[in-house]
């Protein structure tokens, strides 16, 4: 909150009370790239529904570039085993996406449970990566999937580098392969505590792998991953998959809403939980990838 | 660039001139607004003290309790977190459009009063424009639809269920009104 920076009480001033800032509205990607180069201080801005709240947080940006009238950014296409989403798709389109669903069914239901209705219809893929906070789940979800993020720069970035690199750069879109992907599920019950997400993909020896996240509202994801020597979904054993997949959290995992051994008890349930999903779903198609 | 106070640009060329302040003009309940504001201002300032939309209520200013939703291009938004630059060319729909030029209310007005959907009444324009949007997307809607996007405006007051009502009894109406009898 703004009036909390000042440290004069903890009530939210009117925006008013804000300095106005530089705003470019560019309809290209090339401008974007001309503003962002030309004006150093210039923020991106896509749904803003995230923005807003930093700005109300204390944040004060003396310049915003604003993709909304950027042409190109939104597209949702699935090619060559390679589901690419552009990052103005908003959780509304991503999550009812013909494409989305057909291409990872698991994804297009976990984002539909996304926030709030009048935020899904607002906030971007692009921006929940962007915002970098811990309790935003687009990290999770595609951090799993192993997700490749495009940068204006010219760099492929993944998921977990988000927290390392802090570009200040456009993300123009992001591709999920699908070509070796088995089954994705996600599950958020237990969430603001923990949330796991799960991906089956399969080598290029036949054998399944799962890799798999695992978030909180206080704490980035952290990325797991257990080979198996088996073939089917149905096959992995639950509860020793899930078991080798907690036991890589690390020792200080604990934060406010539960200590280590808890957090890592629930990684264990909710992965054991996704493994037995994942082996019912895939029962009548002999685990045939995703095409 | 679309806005008439910054220069085209492409890469390579000078610098494009960000705005301090912009014109926008969008329709504001059917009728055309050309308006003048800050880079910065939100719709929910925009509407309530420069056009006088009062039944547009801040409250939480973060997006979270839905005192503040009007409808842009048919779909819920959160005002407060909108910026007002947002809305340019857009149809931007307030609770005092709702009831007909002579004062006739809505459908959804009629089954809030009917069911008695709200206590102190300051969650019910941002509940009415979510029922209008909801209704427009889904005429008859589910129990379970209805929870999903009621669950996202907060009211302190009526426990939800009369809003439950509320709403199905505005999906009715609406049906009614539109000749689809039930
Ligand atoms: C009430 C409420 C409930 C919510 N619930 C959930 C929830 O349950 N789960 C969840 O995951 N999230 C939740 N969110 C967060 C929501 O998903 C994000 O606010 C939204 O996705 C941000 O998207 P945006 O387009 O509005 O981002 P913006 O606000 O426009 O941008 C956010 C950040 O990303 C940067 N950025 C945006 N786009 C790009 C780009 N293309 N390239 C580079 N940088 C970029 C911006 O500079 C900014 O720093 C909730 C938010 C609210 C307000
Ligand atoms: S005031 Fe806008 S959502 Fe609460
Ligand atoms: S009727 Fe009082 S807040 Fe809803």
């Amino acid at each position: 909150m703004r009036a909390t920076v000042d440290g004069s009480g903890i009530v939210a001033q009117s925006q008013s009370a804000l300095a106005p800032f530089r705003l470019y509205r560019p309809e290209s990607v090339a401008e974007v790239k001309a503003v962002l180069a030309a004006d150093p201080e210039a923020v991106i801005g896509a749904g803003c529904s995230d923005l807003v709240a930093r700005i109300r947080e204390g944040c004060a940006p003396r310049a915003l570039v604003s993709l909304r009238t950027v042409a190109g950014l939104a597209a949702i296409t699935h090619d060559a085993g390679v589901l690419r989403l552009g990052s103005m798709v908003t959780h509304h389109e991503g999550a009812t996406s013909p494409i989305v669903a057909a291409a990872i069914p698991g994804l297009a239901a976990a984002w539909s449970r996304i926030a709030t209705v009048r935020i899904r219809y607002t906030g971007t893929v692009g921006g929940n990566l962007m915002a970098r906070r811990y309790r935003y789940e687009m990290p999770l979800l595609l951090g799993a999937l192993d997700a490749r993020l495009s940068i204006s720069d010219g760099r492929t970035l993944g998921t977990g580098e988000l927290w390392t690199d802090d570009t200040t750069a456009l993300l123009t879109d992001i591709a999920v392969s699908t070509a070796d992907l088995v089954w994705f599920g996600y599950e958020r019950s237990m969430r603001p505590t923990t949330t796991v997400a799960v991906a089956i993909r399969r080598g290029e020896d036949a054998t399944l792998s799962v890799h798999a996240t695992a978030g909180s509202e206080y704490r980035r994801g952290i990325s797991m991953r257990a080979d198996t020597q088996v073939g089917t979904a149905a096959d992995i054993d639950p509860a020793r998959t899930a078991s080798v997949l907690a036991a890589q959290l690390p020792a200080d995992i604990a934060d406010y809403t539960g200590s280590a051994e808890y957090r890592r008890h629930l990684v264990g349930v909710l992965a054991r939980r996704l493994l037995c999903a994942a082996a019912v779903a895939t029962h009548h198609r002999e685990d045939e990838p995703h095409e | 660039m679309s806005d008439p106070d910054t220069e085209t640009s492409v890469a390579g060329a000078p610098a494009p001139r960000g705005a301090l302040d912009i014109s926008i003009e969008f329709s504001l309940n059917g009728e055309k607004q050309n308006c003048r504001i800050d880079s910065n201002a939100v719709l929910l300032d925009v509407l309530r003290e420069n056009l006088g939309c009062r039944g547009v209520r801040g409250s939480c200013e973060r997006g979270v309790c839905g005192a503040c939703t009007v409808l842009v291009d048919d779909v819920p938004v959160a005002s407060c977190s909108t910026f007002a630059f947002a809305v340019d060319g857009a149809s931007v729909e307030t609770v005092e459009g709702l009831a007909a030029a002579d004062g006739t209310l809505s459908p959804q007005q009629r089954a809030f009063a009917e069911c008695g959907g709200y206590q102190c009444g300051f969650c019910t324009s941002g509940m009415l424009m979510l029922t209008t949007g909801l209704l427009r997307r889904e005429p008859r809607p589910d129990r379970g639809t209805i929870r999903d996007w009621i669950s996202s405006n907060t009211c302190r007051c009526t426990g939800y269920e009369m809003i439950m009502e509320s709403v199905e009894r505005a999906a009715e109406l609406t049906a009614a009104q539109d000749g689809d009898r039930v």
